[in-house]
């Protein structure tokens, strides 16, 4: 009974109890990390500053994952729902910027960094085109009502 | 079932439906049954992920600019408020499993506040765009950024903020009613706490979106 024994293990480590001294420690690296996130953030790091800033953020996510969340006491079927769930995220970002990064440069949108148009080029009002919004009729009426 | 009556000098628990082979099992499944929709959760947000990094990908200097506009202290303020009510939530459970019923309210009610606290704060930004016109599509008209794709920048700014504020709302709602029960009937014990872990579960997964949410909106 494979389920049956998976029950009495996360059973039995969610049983033994931990001090609060382990949520004390994640809270606080958790509150390090934000800081570092901040401090690396304003730096405005060229190239890795995403990547950074993802990683850091990941890390802090394991981190509630497993102890808040207890990840780290269960066992088989819950760590693979969460690990699949994890898997499909990425898939789908993954796959939708490879189509992104290899369109024909035609097929990006006006105004975007991979497309040789403007949105005015396409018919767009100018006064909308430069931003997609209507600054200009909007801005009106903002100004009558003060 | 006749085993639903509690013999004296034992730990009482909750009621074994009779379709599960024993407790653990039972509680294993309302674990697994919790990962699966926290599972839905997540990808729920993904999607909201993929449109930010799609329009990050075609628009990075409005991503940049945008990005910059946003007030970078209330956001990190609402991070640590957040952080901070997670770990209250977790030392709930922690409690909940000592029998220690009025430590959980408190927990809970300290979360309860830290989430009206991220909420209040929330408020004030969504009102500063507001005023200024940092606003989703056609309703933008903020002169400070006028490049392509700002807008589209708000659009998932409101778009992925507005959702986790729903979630922080039911999470609220969630962790209310266990704070009521920890109070008034104060049954939660080490046999018996699952409505408090699978809570603050949910409320767990609120802090793990946002801990996405921050840097991407915020720092880069």
């Amino acid at each position: 009974m494979a389920i049956a024994n998976e029950s009495h293990q996360e059973e039995h480590n969610m049983q033994e109890h931990h001090g609060a001294g382990r949520y004390v420690v994640i809270w606080v690296v958790l509150l390090v990390l934000t800081l570092v996130t901040v401090f690396t953030g304003r730096m405005h790091l060229p190239d890795f500053g995403l990547l950074l800033a993802l990683v850091i953020a990941s890390v802090k996510g394991t981190l509630v994952a497993l102890y808040f969340m207890h990840l780290s006491e269960h066992r088989g079927a819950n760590r693979l729902v969460f690990g699949v769930s994890i898997v499909f995220v990425v898939l789908l970002i993954g796959f939708t910027l490879m189509d992104f990064g290899t369109r024909f440069r035609l097929a990006n949108p006006p105004g975007s960094q991979y497309s040789d148009l403007q949105a005015v080029d396409i018919g767009a009002n100018p006064a909308e085109g430069r931003t997609g919004g209507h600054q200009q009729q909007i801005k009106q009426q903002h100004e009558t009502h003060e | 079932m006749s085993s639903a009556h509690v013999t004296p000098g034992t730990v009482p628990g909750p009621k074994l439906a009779a379709h599960f082979a024993s407790l653990e099992v039972q509680k294993h499944a309302a674990r697994l049954g919790m990962w699966l929709f926290l599972a839905t959760e997540i990808l729920l947000f993904a999607g909201l992920f993929a449109c930010y990094a799609s329009y990050r990908f075609l628009f990075p200097e409005a991503w940049a600019a945008s990005s910059r506009s946003l007030d970078l202290t209330m956001g990190t303020i609402n991070t640590v408020v957040l952080i901070t009510s997670s770990f209250t939530a977790a030392m709930a459970v922690h409690y909940a499993k000592e029998g220690k019923n009025k430590m959980v309210g408190h927990m809970f009610v300290l979360t309860l506040l830290m989430a009206i606290g991220f909420l209040v704060i929330k408020f004030f930004e969504y009102k500063h765009k507001f005023h200024i016109g940092t606003l989703p599509g056609r309703y933008y008209f903020y002169e400070g950024i006028q490049l392509p794709g700002a807008p589209l920048y708000f659009t998932v700014y409101f778009a992925s903020t507005a959702l986790h504020a729903l979630h922080v709302v039911i999470g609220m709602t969630v962790l209310a009613f266990s704070t009521v029960r920890a109070y008034r009937v104060g049954d939660f014990n080490a046999n018996n706490y699952t409505a408090v872990e699978l809570g603050s579960m949910y409320w767990h997964l609120v802090d793990l979106v946002w801990i996405f949410l921050f840097p991407m909106l915020y720092l880069v």
